[in-house]
């Protein structure tokens, strides 16, 4: 924690005595002062003890507005500043940086919204809008007078990402954080990079091959000196927080496992998926050889021999059935759920195109065979998807439709003279709903994709799951590739399903977030998160069971050998739930103190 | 019977959602009560119970929480906040404060309509208490 | 920062100030590289600050939309111009020289303090193209309650000349005779987030998109739907009736090789749910229905999504539709081919049809000019890498993510945007470097 400086000095109510606002309110071109009083505002604020200065003026925002403010506090001895204007959305800024200028910390002032919140909402109503106006900027002297200066938090930042798994996401994170000049560990648990891409030969729509990507890939990374690729290698400890983690893995060597550390600022997950396993007999799987999955019958179709008909496990084979969401889109009641209880009810977005990718690489070995295709919906979003959809039809191939409630079934060796040997029935919507039979010699599952098994990890980081399993971004639109945990970051199939595209686009994304958090060398962060006035804790902890942000509060011992609750600035998100919760007030929001908003209170009741 | 703007109507916002709400209603020009106060905060989470009954104490005549609702940029805290607004609503039954003068809402960055809603709808469960009272 | 004034170098250029164009400029800007974001309309935030709410999370666009704008607009790394168009973008070495020209808004930004007192003098009344036809605005307005800047725009087209407006200003900062401004950026990035145009409403003329006034394209959907919405409710244009039958059409624009689309347009499915949603929340007692061939609810809890949509009644009919004619009441009647059963083609009748149209790209190099650059078949912009490195064009240097490179939801645009400025962020570590040797 040593490095964690919150440069707000111990936080203490200044004597009232030492308080000089200047108050300034705005005309706006008359867009306040139309409605407004403002003559009356600065005449009426002018009165408070604390206010040294009241003035008005027709544009705040311009230069001599600025200049206004800037002489008296230079000057005329202003040390707190409350501007009556605008919404502070559109000037809060302007006033801060003027302040900063004449050498007042920026965050000894108030902005006070007269035109948006009174002048534009009240344009009939001239004496009362002026009442209100008084209000709030009362309001805005009683909180200016009771804020002490805050300097932006820094937190010292290792200029140094672990990346955990080096599959096509991870490599292609790792390469984007060292080409921004920092270091990097990629750690694999397996033998060599490139992942789940190595049991793929090409790549949908276009054929890449898979083996050129990750080659292409794995040179960039064994070629930048700025990564240390850590194969046979598995994480162990993960302590400490955003700038500064201690990263424990230990590497599988000849001579036994060797167990490193390194200090790093940032780290990306991106450990994967993995296939979905049907479950003994589910649509025939495991009884016979005739029923693989669809990865399984990539790997087949490797090794057939060319020729009108494939042949599969030395039978030769005419027909061909695939039958889609195999693990995906499943339905409670219906589907057998995985040992946690839950089905997988999501959709796993790249099997539809993977099976027809798949379908079209089969025809184009081996032109005899015939195909069905059994489906819910086909999912073909992606670019040049459509077309392998479109084709397949073209091609021949059979599809047939069911629906959620009626799902397809296999029946092995059904038939009498075991040519072709197993049945598909479905309830086929394209054929008014008649129940169909497949006569099949060959069955692929379109399998799902679910998160690679890191227990371990989820466990050791306290990383965010989502009901579906996979790791679980803090929101899908704001910070999509960032977890709750501040400083990691998420890359590829590790979040939920994607292609090779999307997996490789979201690993350079993360990559993005740790350079911005690392580049500078230090993180700055806002000054408004949680603090503690020590001499009025008691102790009571009270305030831990309301804070949502792991590692943000701790008891501690304070310097006189009490326990008291401290505050890492660092992980705190300042939504202040602890403060509601603190009798004493030893806990508090800066800049948004209870004893702030007291007053404030005060001042608008008070008119 | 004082005039309906007159009644001191607190209103908690956020910064990210209700406050540029109540933002949007201005530059739409659209009118309400001058009696309303506009106070910004990161999360109405932060008020203990005890705020909201001494802002009672004091003379609010009724407050208007506009929370963030699903929007709440922090985590559990919407959550936290309706709990403890049920507690507020306890003690008010206690200490013989009408329900009617607390409100928790949510209003988004553009919530023009329910915003001058919720104004309206507090103005008149105050006329009303004042109504009951002036009759007993 | 919003810029009021040319500025002649830059790191990077980024063209285009939707969801992607601010988080790509956002992404190179904390890193402290100085960028350039270009925008031809007078407000950024692009398509998605006027859309209601956003699927799955159903959060309010705006609350999503707005952080950013602001940020970007306050961002001492970046220099924001709207209203700008760029004319060309010229390689020059390992740099680029761009040409921009500052539209005339004929309002003096330095003067202007966006308190539309113009827009209240005003008194031409135009079509809203913010509202997609639903609402009026004056000659003189701020396109939208939360444009960024707030600076309004005079058509000078339509302007009557009457002075209302130069009068009521209270900085003098109506110019009618402001000219276009034209200057060079030299940069050593550019990234394409020039975003997408939605497919025609007549391209399916068969389906009366255009013609028939309660047959509505989803950008009116969206904004009857926002709590900011022209009609402050959901009213079907014709006579302002509350409709109590609402159908979606789905692929209306899309997996269509006729309308030059065979391709998914990826979010139609999503959108029309969220909308579907949203009505049956608004008019809960309104029988909502899609017509659909494949509901595509791909992305993560978008399944979970749809099946929230089917459990709050709203029908989904796999049918194809032949064509929308209307009743002397302006009822939209929907031929239907069902999928499901053995059935003769049926009509049914609607109060208000909504077209799921599809995307199509905004710029197209081939046809637009401003910079050469490759395309795929559905003119997308293409990568010559796509998974090693997606958001690459044919030209060094630029770098293109968004809907530039195809149909894209926001997520998926946002997850890219970061994925161009890292690409740019690295290309510029090496180019400067280069030039520092």
């Amino acid at each position: 924690m040593s490095e964690t400086t919150s440069g707000s000095p111990s936080p203490g109510t200044p004597s009232r005595e030492e308080i000089r606002v200047g108050v300034y309110v705005c005309h706006c071109g008359g867009n306040i002062s139309d409605v407004v009083d403002v003559a009356k505002v600065v005449e009426e604020v002018g009165r408070h003890p604390s206010v040294e200065v009241s003035k008005h003026f027709p544009f705040l925002c311009s230069d001599p507005g600025q200049q206004l403010i800037l002489e008296d506090i230079r000057r005329n001895g202003v040390n707190r500043v409350v501007v009556s204007a605008c919404s502070p959305f559109l000037h809060e800024t302007t006033f801060r940086k003027a302040l900063q200028r004449a050498g007042l910390n920026p965050y000894l002032y108030e902005h006070v919204n007269v035109r948006e919140q009174v002048s534009w909402v009240h344009k009939a109503k001239r004496e009362s809008a002026t009442e209100k106006a008084i209000r709030l900027t009362l309001a805005g002297v009683e909180k200016v007078a009771r804020q002490d200066p805050l300097e932006a938090i820094r937190v010292q930042a290792e200029p140094h990402v672990v990346v955990i798994g080096a599959g096509i996401a991870g490599m292609r994170a790792a390469v984007s954080a060292a080409r921004r000049g920092l270091r990097v560990t990629l750690i694999e648990k397996s033998d060599r990079t490139g992942g789940r891409l190595n049991e793929l030969a090409t790549l949908y729509p276009d054929n890449e091959s898979a083996r050129a990507v990750v080659d292409d890939l794995t040179q960039m990374v064994v070629g930048d000196g700025n990564i240390d690729l850590c194969l046979n290698s598995r994480l162990t400890m993960v302590d400490g927080y955003v700038g500064s983690f201690t990263v424990g893995f230990e590497t599988r060597g000849p001579e036994g496992p060797i167990l490193r550390q390194v200090r790093a600022g940032a780290i990306i997950l991106a450990t994967g998926f993995r296939h979905y396993e049907p479950f003994e007999g589910e649509l025939g799987y495991g009884q016979s050889p005739d029923v693989m999955t669809l990865p399984e019958f990539n790997r087949a179709l490797e090794s057939t021999p060319p020729g009108d008909l494939p042949t599969f496990g030395g039978r030769r084979v005419r027909h061909v059935a695939f039958v889609h969401c195999v693990g995906s889109r499943q339905i409670e009641g219906v589907h057998r759920p995985q040992p946690d209880g839950r089905v997988n009810d999501y959709c796993s977005r790249v099997c539809c195109t993977a099976a027809l990718h798949s379908i079209h690489r089969l025809m184009d070995k081996h032109p005899g065979v015939r195909v069905f295709d059994v489906y819910r919906d086909i999912r073909t979003y992606g670019r040049g998807h459509e077309d392998l959809y479109e084709k397949a039809s073209k091609r021949g191939v059979l599809f047939f439709r069911h629906t959620e409630e009626n799902q397809p079934t296999v029946e092995l060796q059904a038939s009498q003279n075991g040519h072709p040997p197993h049945r598909i029935r479905v309830r086929d919507v394209l054929t008014w709903n008649e129940e169909v039979e497949i006569p099949v010699d060959l069955v692929v599952l379109a399998t799902g994709m679910m998160p690679s098994d890191i227990g371990g990890i989820v466990q050791t980081m306290k990383l965010p799951v989502g009901s579906d399993r996979f790791l679980q971004e803090v929101h899908p639109k704001l910070r999509p590739v960032e977890v709750a945990n501040n400083g990691v970051f998420l890359a590829g199939t590790c979040q939920g399903p994607m292609d090779a595209v999307e997996a490789v686009a979201a690993g350079e994304a993360a990559a993005v977030k740790a350079s911005i958090l690392l580049s500078k060398g230090v993180i700055e962060m806002d000054p408004f998160v949680a603090r503690v006035r020590e001499e009025r804790c008691d102790g009571c902890a009270l305030c831990l069971n309301e804070c949502e942000y792991r590692g943000a509060l701790a008891m501690a011992e304070s310097a006189d050998g009490r326990k008291v609750a401290r505050v890492n600035p660092a992980l705190c998100a300042g939504c202040g739930a602890c403060a509601a919760v603190c009798e004493p007030r030893a806990i508090e929001v800066a800049g948004w103190s209870l004893d702030q908003f007291d007053a404030m209170v005060d001042a608008l009741v008070s008119r | 019977m004082r005039d309906p703007d007159q009644y001191k109507i607190l209103i908690l916002t956020t910064n990210v959602s209700s406050y540029p709400g109540a933002n949007t209603v201005g530059q739409a020009r659209l009118q309400y009560s001058p009696g309303t106060s506009i106070l910004r905060v990161p999360d109405p989470v932060m008020f203990p119970e005890e705020f909201y009954l001494n802002a009672f104490r004091k003379g609010v005549d009724g407050i208007i929480v506009m929370s963030s609702g699903s929007d709440c940029p922090y985590e559990g805290a919407y959550r936290r906040l309706s709990a403890r607004i049920q507690r507020v609503y306890r003690r008010m039954k206690e200490e013989g404060i009408d329900k009617s003068r607390l409100k928790l809402t949510t209003i988004c960055t553009v919530c023009k309509t329910a915003f001058l809603k919720e104004i309206a709808e507090m103005q008149e469960n105050l006329r009303k208490l004042e109504e009951a009272a002036a009759q007993a | 920062m919003i810029a009021n004034h040319p500025v002649d170098k830059a790191d990077a250029l980024v063209v285009g100030a939707g969801i992607a164009g601010l988080q790509a400029a956002l992404d190179l800007a904390d890193q402290g590289f100085q960028v350039v974001i270009a925008e031809r309309q007078p407000s950024i935030g692009g398509h998605m600050i006027n859309l209601s709410k956003v699927f799955p999370t159903l959060d309010c666009a705006s609350c999503i939309t707005t952080p950013r704008m602001a940020s970007a607009s306050h961002h001492p790394n970046i220099r924001v111009f709207t209203y700008t168009e760029v004319e060309a973008i010229r390689p020059v070495g390992d740099r680029f020289e761009a040409t921009l020209t500052r539209k005339p808004r004929h309002i003096d930004e330095d003067r202007c303090i966006g308190c539309k007192r113009c827009e209240e003098a005003c008194t031409v009344y135009l079509p809203d193209e913010y509202e997609h036809g639903l609402g009026a605005k004056k000659a003189v307005s701020i396109p939208f309650t939360n444009a960024i800047p707030q600076y309004p725009v005079l058509d000078m087209d339509e302007c009557f000349l009457c002075g209302g407006c130069a009068r009521a200003c209270p900085t003098d900062a109506i110019d009618y005779l402001q000219q276009p401004e034209t200057f060079r950026l030299e940069a050593g990035a550019v990234i394409l987030a020039t975003g997408y145009d939605m497919t025609p409403m007549d391209a399916k003329s068969q389906y009366g998109g255009g013609r028939l006034p309660n047959v509505i394209s989803p950008w009116q959907a969206e904004r009857l739907l926002a709590p900011h919405g022209p009609y402050g409710g959901v009213l079907r244009p014709s006579d302002g009736k509350v409709p109590d039958s609402i159908a979606f059409v789905q692929c209306a624009g899309s997996r269509d090789l006729s309308l030059g689309v065979p391709y998914c347009s990826r979010v139609c499915c999503m959108y029309a749910i969220k909308q579907a949603m949203l009505l049956s929340g608004s008019l809960p007692i309104a029988d909502i229905t899609i017509y659909y061939m494949d509901i595509r609810a791909f992305g993560k809890g978008y399944e979970q999504f749809y099946l929230n949509a089917k459990a709050m009644g709203i029908e989904f009919v796999k049918a194809k539709v032949a064509r929308i004619t209307e009743d002397e009441d302006h009822n939209p009647i929907v031929r239907i081919e069902r999928q499901e059963a053995d059935a003769a083609p049926e009509e049914v009748r609607h109060d208000l049809v909504i077209l799921s149209l599809g995307m199509v790209p905004a710029w197209v190099p081939d046809r637009d000019g401003i910079v050469p650059l490759q395309t795929g078949s559905d003119r997308f912009l293409l990568s010559p890498k796509p998974r090693v490195s997606p958001t690459l064009t044919s030209l060094p240097g630029v770098f293109a993510c968004g809907a530039a490179t195809g149909p894209k939801d926001i997520v998926d645009s946002i997850v890219e945007a970061g994925a161009a400025a890292m690409q740019a962020a690295a290309h510029l570590q090496r180019t400067l470097a280069g030039a520092v040797r």
